[in-house]
């Protein structure tokens, strides 16, 4: 088995009867997404699940969800504008990705940022509110692990895991005050891990994790 | 009382014709003493205390339609297009993987990944499917990116053009029509048939011939005269996807009927259902009296 992590591969891994399916996105009608789909098509029991990878990709889909699992996760909000800010902002159309947010700290460029991401009023957006001081932080999860200092990161990391199935994500937070609320889900490329990660993440496609 | 959501944007309320629809289903549900609202992308967190929700626009799992018919899925409230109907019918591949797996009739079909692409890949498809060749971008509505092929070429060009919006494509045999049948099935059964006419210019129900936007005509048919097995092919199709509504597109001219497409969220502004005056009732009946 290949534990090359090049750009767009994918690796297949079976355990405990279901294959998980590894790849650096999963989003709608890439390879990865055709590839959950044919094992679901023929019956075979496959991780993550192709509704899965919809609603993680879809940030109040992602956040509906991990808040159901007990996760604290970011207001969001679905408008054609953005009421208040500080703010981040996603697209939520058909060209829009999860891994691309912008955080607006002020009107005079939110109004430019929202005329972009809406594509001048023709979709919406969903804006979650920043507290001043707030700031964006991302942590990489695979299989459910994750291996920053703060506790609460590693616990929602496995929540993730349990509600999302998805092997390899990046969970984008909201670190304020009172601790860290998920933002969103989103693809991780195989060159943005760090030495540490790349080791995890191939003990588990050769199925040497447990070391 | 119960209180209908309909779901709908900008774009549904941009023609004279959806915004007919769009009262005809309102009205409908008043005459059966239920109250109706609008609902826009940005009033979606009202989609709970709706107790149905009718999505009238263009779904996609990409767009805000996908979070207002999963919204109201988890919140326990009937909704068409359920999100499974809107994932499948959506995604070409994906549905003719389901109606492959259910045995119903569509004209040969196979779906092409980028990773296979090549010259060996066409040459190899063209020999055992024969020319013409139809090539199919997976999200594709209104036909926008449905284009024959007749060699390597230019199905090279048109393939090439695909792959930048999605990983895989469908080819498909083409059949020869000069319209399609449309039946709407709710549930498991007709509730309106209807034959799309393709204009004389093009293969497509819908296609820019010298830079004018030609469309297919519209006609209402009476059950009566809806070929038995067109009907029988239209119900499994859409029992092949699911028990919301569909409009299923069917080629029937030489006898051997076979599935073109399983529409979610089909047209009702351009006559479809003219000769089937129950079809709104029959839809706020499913979604609030079941």
């Amino acid at each position: 088995m290949s534990t090359v992590l090049s750009r767009e591969s994918i690796h297949l891994v079976e355990r405990d009867d279901t294959v998980h399916v590894v790849a650096e996105e999963y989003f709608y009608k890439t390879e990865s997404y055709y590839t959950i789909l044919s094992h679901e098509i023929h019956g075979i029991p496959v991780a993550p699940g192709s509704s899965a990878v919809l609603d993680a990709y879809i940030v109040p889909l992602c956040l509906e969800r991990a808040g159901s699992a007990g996760i604290p996760v970011a207001d969001c909000t679905i408008s054609h504008s953005c009421a208040q800010y500080p703010a981040v902002l996603y697209g939520l159309n058909y060209f829009a990705s999860s891994s691309e947010y912008s955080v607006v700290r002020d009107s005079a460029r939110g109004k430019e940022t929202v005329r972009h991401i809406t594509n001048n009023g023709k979709y919406p957006l969903c804006y979650q509110r920043l507290a001043e001081g707030e700031n964006i932080e991302g942590h990489v999860a695979i299989f459910g692990k994750s291996c920053p200092e703060d506790d609460d990161i590693r616990g929602y990391a496995r929540s993730l895991y349990e509600v999302f199935g998805i092997p390899l994500v990046t969970m984008v937070y909201v670190r304020g005050e009172d601790g860290a609320r998920l933002s969103s889900l989103a693809p991780t490329r195989y060159s943005s891990l760090s030495n540490a990660e790349k080791t995890l993440l191939r003990a588990y496609i050769t199925h040497q994790e447990f070391l | 009382m119960s209180r209908l959501g309909i779901f709908v944007d900008r774009k549904t309320l941009s023609s004279a014709e959806q915004l007919n629809a769009l009262i005809r289903c309102r009205d409908a549900a008043e005459s059966m003493d239920h109250s109706v609202e609008f609902i826009f992308p940005g009033d979606i967190k009202k989609i709970p205390q709706m107790d149905a929700l009718f999505i009238r626009a263009r779904t996609d799992p990409m767009n805000v339609t996908y979070v207002a018919s999963r919204t109201a899925s988890s919140s326990g409230i009937p909704v068409i297009d359920d999100p499974s109907s809107i994932q499948i019918c959506s995604d070409k591949i994906n549905m003719y993987c389901h109606l492959k797996k259910h045995g119903v009739a569509i004209p040969p079909t196979e779906f092409l990944s980028k990773k296979e692409m090549s010259p060996s890949a066409i040459r190899d498809l063209f020999e055992r499917m024969g020319s013409p060749l139809v090539l199919k971008e997976p999200s594709t509505s209104f036909s926008l990116r449905v284009e024959k092929v007749r060699d390597a070429s230019e199905f090279q060009r048109v393939a090439r053009r695909f792959i930048r919006m999605s990983d895989w494509i469908v080819v498909q045999g083409f059949v020869e029509s000069r319209y399609d049948w449309r039946i709407g099935v709710l549930d498991g059964e007709m509730i309106y048939a209807c034959m799309y006419t393709i204009p004389s210019d093009t293969f497509k129900i819908q296609d820019s011939v010298n830079g004018h936007v030609v469309y297919c005509g519209v006609e209402s048919i009476p059950p009566g005269d809806v070929p038995g097995e067109v009907i029988r092919l239209g119900i499994d199709a859409a029992n092949a996807i699911g028990d919301g509504l569909y409009g299923v597109d069917i080629k029937n001219s030489n006898g051997d009927a076979c599935v073109i497409e399983v529409n979610d969220n089909p047209s009702l502004e351009g006559g479809e259902d003219s000769l089937y005056p129950q079809v709104y009732e029959k839809i706020i009946s499913y979604l609030l009296e079941r």
